[in-house]
Parts: C-alpha cells; sequence; structure tokens
C-alpha cells in the first residue's frame, strides 16, 4: 500500500465514521492482514478462496443482474407476474440466487405507489440481483431515516414522489430481502431488453430513485 | 438504529467501488471462506450487534466483519486473541500468500454466491392471518433478535404470512409475518403520510 493508498483510505474513514472517534489509519489494514495471514500459515485456508470471493463482487455479482430482471419484466408481462408472485423462482430463472437471495421479494412501483428498502438492524441487501451495498446503504443516516422520513432522504438524491404517490418503506430486518421493480419509463414501447436494463440503476431497485 | 436523529445527511458517492481497500474485500473473502471450510460457526450478526455500542459507532461497516470475524475464530479455538494481538503489531499491510490453492473451493464459490437456491421459508401454522390487526409486544431482550425498537408498542395489520424460519437461537420454524404500520402510528401526528412494512416473528406480535 502506498502513502497516498493510505491518505485515501484515512479519507475514506473519516468519511465513514464521521464525527466519531476512528481507529488510527492501517491498523484495521494490519489486524485483518495477521488474521488472514495466520490462518495461510497454519494451512487452514488459501488465499486463492479469498481471491476467488473479492472477483466475484467486483467482477460477476452486481446491480446489472437486477437490471436483467427488471427488463425482463417490463419486457414480458407473464414473467413480471410471476416475479411479483414468487420472486426467488423468477430471479432464479435467469440464474441469479445464491448468498442473501435465498428469499427474495419484488415489490412493485405503480403510479399510486413507490417502495423504498432499508435495513435498520444491519444492512441486508439482496447480493445476487444488487451487488453488496453502496455505503451510504450501509450508513447510520440511511438506517436511522429511510424509516421515519423517506421523502426527505430521497430529496437526497433529488427524487421527489408526488403526494399522491403512497411511500412504502420495507425494513429487510429478518430473511426476507427486498427489490424495488421500478415504472417503466416512458417512450421506451418496443426497446430490447438490453436497452432496457440499461435505463435501471441500483437505485431505481433500491428505491431511492423513482 | 431505526429512527435515531443526528446522523446527519446520506451522503451517496458516484462510482463508488465495491471495496474502498484491499482489507475491506479480504474481510469480506475471510467472513465467507472461514464460514465455509468450518473454521467458525453461527451466524456473524449476533456478534455484530454484540460489540460494545460505542465501538459499533465508532466502526465502518467491515471494521465491524473484522471484529465479528475475529471473535468467532477466537471463540471457536482456531486463533488466540493473543497471537492476533501479537501479528498484528508487527504485520506489514499486506496479507501471507500460500502457495496452496483449493480449486474445489474456488469452484464451489460461484454456485454459493451466484446460482439459485430456493429454499424459501417452509410453509408453518401462524397464530395470525392476513388482515389480523396486530401490537407488537414491548420487550427488551439482550439475546439477538430481530424486532427494532421504534416498532415496539405500535400496531399494524399483518398484510402476508412470509413463511418459517427458526427465530436466531432456535432451530424449528416459526411464522413470520409482514406487518404494515402508518406512518403516524411509529412517529406521530406529524410524520410524513405512507406505511412502514417489516418481517416479524409471530412471537414479536400480540
Amino acid at each position: 500500500m502506498t502513502a497516498t493508498g493510505d491518505a485515501q483510505d484515512q479519507a475514506a474513514h473519516d468519511h465513514d465514521t464521521r464525527g466519531r472517534a476512528a481507529a488510527p489509519a492501517g491498523a484495521i489494514e494490519r489486524r485483518v492482514a495477521a488474521i488472514e495471514s495466520l490462518l495461510v500459515e497454519k494451512s487452514l485456508i488459501t488465499s486463492d478462496t479469498v481471491d476467488a470471493v473479492v472477483a466475484a463482487y467486483e467482477r460477476d455479482i452486481g446491480p446489472l443482474n437486477g437490471a436483467r430482471v427488471v427488463a425482463r419484466a417490463w419486457a414480458d408481462d407473464d414473467y413480471r407476474r410471476r416475479l411479483l408472485a414468487d420472486g426467488t423462482a423468477a430471479i432464479g430463472e435467469l440464474g441469479y440466487g445464491g448468498a442473501e437471495g435465498e428469499h427474495l421479494v419484488v415489490v412493485e412501483n405503480t403510479p399510486e405507489v413507490h417502495n423504498l428498502v432499508v435495513c435498520t438492524l444491519c444492512s441486508c441487501y439482496p447480493w445476487p440481483v444488487l451487488g453488496l451495498p453502496p455505503r451510504w446503504y450501509k450508513s447510520f443516516a440511511y438506517r436511522a431515516r429511510a424509516v421515519r422520513e423517506p421523502r426527505a432522504v430521497m430529496a437526497e438524491f433529488g427524487t421527489t414522489v408526488p403526494d399522491d404517490v403512497e411511500v412504502r418503506v420495507w425494513d429487510s430486518s429478518a430473511e426476507v430481502r427486498y427489490m424495488v421493480l421500478p415504472l417503466r419509463p416512458p417512450g421506451t414501447d418496443g426497446a430490447a431488453e438490453d436497452q432496457l436494463a440499461a435505463l435501471v440503476t441500483r437505485d431505481h431497485m433500491i428505491g431511492v430513485v423513482r | 438504529m431505526g429512527g435515531m436523529h443526528g446522523f446527519g445527511h446520506v451522503e451517496p458517492e458516484p462510482g463508488e467501488p465495491v471495496f474502498h481497500a484491499p482489507w475491506e474485500g479480504r474481510t469480506f473473502g475471510l467472513m465467507l471462506v472461514t464460514g465455509a471450510v468450518g473454521l467458525r460457526s453461527g451466524p456473524l450478526r449476533p456478534r455484530i450487534e454484540g460489540l460494545p455500542p460505542a465501538a459499533y459507532l465508532a466502526s465502518s461497516y467491515y471494521e465491524r466483519w473484522a471484529a465479528a470475524v475475529e471473535v468467532a475464530l477466537v471463540d471457536e479455538g482456531t486463533l488466540t486473541a493473543d497471537e492476533i494481538e501479537a501479528r498484528a503489531a508487527t504485520a506489514g499491510p499486506e496479507p501471507t500468500r500460500s502457495e496452496a490453492t483449493s480449486p474445489e473451493l474456488v469452484a464451489a464459490i460461484p454456485r454459493f454466491l451466484d446460482s439459485p437456491q430456493p429454499t424459501s421459508g417452509v410453509p408453518v401454522d401462524s397464530a395470525f392471518a392476513v388482515g389480523d390487526r396486530v401490537t407488537v409486544r414491548r420487550m427488551a431482550p439482550e439475546a439477538h433478535h430481530r424486532c427494532p425498537r421504534y416498532v415496539r408498542g405500535a400496531s399494524g395489520t399483518v398484510t402476508h404470512i412470509a413463511g418459517g424460519w427458526p427465530h436466531p437461537g432456535d432451530d424449528t420454524p416459526e411464522a413470520v409475518c409482514t406487518v404494515r404500520f402508518a406512518m403516524t402510528d411509529l412517529w406521530g401526528d406529524d410524520a410524513e403520510p405512507g406505511h412502514l412494512y417489516i418481517d416479524l416473528w409471530e412471537r414479536y406480535l400480540a
């Protein structure tokens, strides 16, 4: 790790635990390295297994999976119905599932309803379709406020939900993981699924963007 | 932390990387791999929530994971606190690399992480039915549970029986009910309009 890297880590760390005492830069890095080194030296694990987990989430498992699910639902009404009836099974049809995706429920935005997902107890999140959560989703601010003032939180993402639309907040603190099926944008009739998927962002599927 | 004040704005980070530093990825990988090879057992969430509150609040997400993995490995006797302490005092930022590899485990990781495993909650009898008006019990459990403080004492309506799952610390499935609350029933008359949905084991409900 370079000095620049350390500085960036420190900045990121300060940002993450803003206003609170933070561990010295590098201390956590050395501690995690110590644990991994001890496990490796005792031949309890091999480095390639940890590499493989990191690579899976950096490379393969991310919000593009969820975007493909949304695009399929927009393009295929039968699929949309299956998705809303049994999210786990319908998402499995596209080949997605696994850790933190064993029990998936998809909630649908409509002209009358807007959905927002949070986990107040930790940061539960549907990994197979959205990847690992962004830092803001794990932040104390989001966990504390999304259930109490969802419209104010969404406004910080530039999202204004009309007053006559019901806001539904889903606190995914138990075993089910939730994902939002966003509204299909107008003017996309006849678009191919790949084109539709390109319109869907992680923030749409969490619900901070409508 | 549902409902707490004082944490400021939510701050999105454009172009955010999956891991902000290599140690975060190593922590996450160690969390999954130590579980997969049986070096620790049981969920880590109780260990994260068991951190002293001041430490919890002063730690980042992956620092909490790292602490929980460390506690679990020590509890299981895989490593000792002393050897971790001693090694951390002298370790560099880069972990030792093994010459050995584990091709079978590496091949199994994508199947575990990214392939359909439809193991949704099992059907169970529930004391409640969709449409029932329920009140969340007042309680102050010390052990790990999934009933946030902000819903305790509030009344709502069962909208769905999600299925049955063992409550943390138990072995047998118990019904988990999705309950809908009016925001005003949680936060008072000046609450934002709208509704809150949350999955609650039926032991939390009356």
